[in-house]
């Protein structure tokens, strides 16, 4: 087995990989930063969660009529529907909080998504995400964008890992002409009690499929996170986050707090 | 591979000359067999869209019913036609350790294309069962996952004694099928299943239990799964219960619903008296959805099969237990004092579970002496029912679930709940190696077992 001081030197060597990338300015907008795994929420069940992200170092300046992340906190609300064993969708409201800006409402997004059912026994767990929505120009150039995510995670033991090779379109905006962008995500993380795992996620934006950017001016981030299993109804997460490259905010500071709500009355029968 | 398994593995491979060697081909043309046990590769049909590749013990799920007569001496060859070394247990059963059918008693295993022969003596009086005693680790189609079981009934020498009258019996196989390990609210991965049978039939594929007005059928009831707990009714019914794991309860009471925990048996008698086609099935919908249940056909009855729905889970053993004071000058037994837990070893993984902070075959060998009554006290702090067996002897179940003493009623599986404590009496008169161990597949692979031995 594994032990999880080579979970942490491997880290520390993928953050210096990505500390020694070149730093070009650029825009983004960190509202729900969040690997997803391939499950899905239960049927008569709503999942709250509200993603609070703050980006203490990040771009100062106005680019292309964007305000800058600088000291912005956004404050992102997400409802989750579970729809029957394999599907789910969920909705987003993002905003965003600054000085000079006060708290203004960001945009909104939908999000349905289904999965592998149980009886296909597959050795990972699969899901399928889509995501369409809106945001505000001086948020996000690209107003009108759609997103799809495939999803795959495995459980081992104490590891746990997953990777979301998103894939992302403007349908609005500067970028409407750019095709296909890549997106992907990844996590791992180890239990270290059954309350506490500790690990990493990676997020990323290489730009466009068949030509990436260069690596300067692609998003690149990477997270020490610790997720608390307080209780199945219950989602606590909480992360510190670093973008070298110039196209990324430098330091992030995100957390997740979820909290399931059954709907119905559910009977021991049932 | 742990080196717990392979400690296990190399006792299974170490006994398989010797099974092998039990018989002789010039032995087996002999005489033929009062029990003849064949193990193959069998192909279950649950319902036209759900088969599933297993063993079968004689071609058939459940396998055969054998009855036999108590103290008359039966003999008992078996052949392992599959691929893997095989051993039958005969649960409930007070046999010797060598054919009781548990490696870790020293019961030979029958190595692949091997064939064993053996003779056996029937005792207790009632409905006992057998099995299969292997390891399937995370193969969710070996071992009991894979359903091979079948029906004992063993008869008093006098009918007389037999714990009530019936018209007709029926025999009646609870399983799950279709096993896959997904994440529980406890934190650790557990079994879940895409099908339940009754007699390995789906509901609506199986023969239906043919009935007349006016009969009282005698319902036998195992519940073989291998990890689930099932609750069972007949509606338009009720169940008069007379009988706990093959033994007669000291206060027979008539019930609406059934419980088993894995292993546990119960004989129920039913009145027949709403003509009509019914359904006999899990409690719970998404288990009878998933297929566990069977129509109970009246004589000339039209229609289809009518479900009631309960809205509770009823069930508890103090119903059929005498008041248990302690009487005056009442022999004393010895404690035995056994803590079960779990060690967590990852969401993605089972746990590792422990008897007093040990995991088999670490676990301690609590010495018996032949003659001498034992108590044990089971606190389970888990988060899970765990149904403890012990083989080769009948204990007398004396607390549960917080009850006061209780007594009389004699069962070999006890279904001890979460965070409670339960306290099982036996004497122990069968001397040998004496497994104990949780029913439940996963568990006992996991390490949660311990054997006793006579001194």
């Amino acid at each position: 087995m594994v032990r999880p001081s080579l979970l942490v030197r491997a880290s520390l060597l993928a953050i210096w990989c990505v500390l020694m990338l070149a730093r070009v300015a650029g825009a983004q907008g960190n509202y729900e930063i969040q690997v997803y795994g391939a499950d899905t929420v239960a049927p008569k069940s709503l999942m709250v969660e509200l993603h609070s992200n703050y980006t203490p170092t990040g771009q100062t300046k106005v680019i292309d009529g964007v305000y800058p992340t600088n000291h912005q906190e956004h404050e992102t609300l997400e409802l989750t529907q579970g729809i029957n064993d394999w599907a789910e969708v969920g909705f987003y409201v993002f905003t965003s909080e600054q000085n000079g800006h006060g708290v203004q409402w960001v945009g909104d997004h939908i999000r349905p998504r289904v999965r592998a059912p149980d009886q296909w026994h597959l050795p990972v767990g699969l899901s399928l995400s889509t995501e369409i929505g809106y945001q505000r120009a001086v948020y996000s150039p690209d107003t009108w964008t759609w997103e799809i995510r495939p999803i795959v995670d495995k459980t081992m033991g104490r590891w746990y890992m997953a990777f979301n090779p998103a894939l992302e379109r403007t349908l609005h905006g500067p970028d409407v002409n750019q095709g296909l962008g890549f997106s992907p995500g990844a996590k791992v993380g180890y239990d270290f009690t059954p309350k506490i795992n500790c690990g990493f996620e990676y997020y990323a934006d290489y730009g466009r499929l068949g030509g990436f950017d260069s690596l300067h001016e692609q998003q690149q981030q990477i997270f020490a996170v610790t997720d608390l299993n307080v209780s199945p109804k219950w989602e606590i997460n909480f992360g510190v986050g670093l973008g070298p490259t110039a196209a990324t905010d430098h330091l992030i500071v995100k957390g997740i707090l979820g909290r399931r709500f059954d709907w119905g009355k559910k009977s021991v029968v049932d | 591979m742990t080196s717990r398994i392979t400690r296990r593995r190399f006792g299974q491979l170490s006994g398989l000359a010797a099974g092998a060697a039990l018989v002789s081909p010039a032995m087996r043309a002999a005489t033929a067999p009062d029990i003849a046990l064949e193990i193959a590769p069998y192909t279950l049909e649950a319902s036209p869209k759900h088969r599933f590749k297993t063993l079968a013990y004689n071609g058939q799920v459940p396998g055969p019913l054998f009855r036999m007569r108590q103290g008359q001496e039966q003999t008992v060859e078996i052949r392992n036609g599959s691929s893997e070394p095989e051993v039958v247990h005969w649960h409930g059963l007070f046999l010797p350790p060598e054919i009781d059918g548990a490696m870790e008693e020293g019961t030979p295993m029958i190595a692949p294309g091997g064939t064993v022969r053996y003779r056996m003596t029937p005792d207790p009086v009632g409905f006992r069962w057998f099995h299969t005693h292997t390891f399937a680790g995370k193969d969710l189609t070996k071992a009991q996952y894979g359903g091979l079981h079948g029906f004992v009934l063993i008869d008093p020498l006098d009918p007389r004694d037999a714990p009530a009258a019936y018209d007709r019996e029926v025999f009646i196989g609870l399983h799950d099928w279709g096993g896959h390990f997904a994440g529980s609210d406890d934190g650790a991965m557990s079994p879940v299943y895409d099908v339940s049978t009754m007699n390995g039939k789906m509901l609506g594929f199986g023969e239906p239990v043919r009935v007349k007005q006016g009969e009282r059928v005698m319902m036998h009831v195992l519940n073989s799964s291998p990890t689930e707990v099932h609750w069972i009714a007949l509606a338009g019914h009720r169940f008069q219960v007379v009988a706990l794991d093959g033994n007669a309860v000291p206060r027979p009471q008539t019930v609406e619903m059934l419980r088993l925990g894995p292993a546990e048996r119960v004989s129920a008698l039913v009145e027949m008296k709403a003509p009509g086609n019914w359904v006999m099935g899990e409690v719970r919908k998404h288990i009878q959805s998933a297929g566990m249940g069977i129509v109970v056909e009246y004589a000339g009855a039209m229609g289809s099969p009518v479900w009631t729905q309960p809205q509770q889970l009823v069930w508890d053993y103090r119903l059929f237990a005498e008041a248990g004071e302690k009487q005056a000058g009442a022999r004393e037994s010895t404690r035995i004092e056994l803590t079960f837990d779990s060690k967590f070893e990852g969401h993605g993984s089972e746990e590792r579970w422990r008897i007093n902070g040990k995991s088999y075959p670490d676990t301690e060998e609590p010495a018996l002496k032949a003659g001498e009554r034992y108590r044990l006290v089971m606190k389970n702090e888990s988060m899970d029912d765990h149904p403890m067996h012990l083989h080769r002897h009948t204990f007398e179940v004396r607390r549960v679930d917080g009850s006061p003493e209780l007594e009389g009623l004699r069962k070999d599986v006890v279904l001890v709940a979460a965070k409670s404590t339960a306290e099982i009496e036996f004497v122990a008169d069968h001397p040998g190696r004496t497994l104990f161990h949780c029913h439940q597949q996963d568990h006992m692979d996991r390490g949660f077992m311990m054997v006793f031995r006579y001194v």
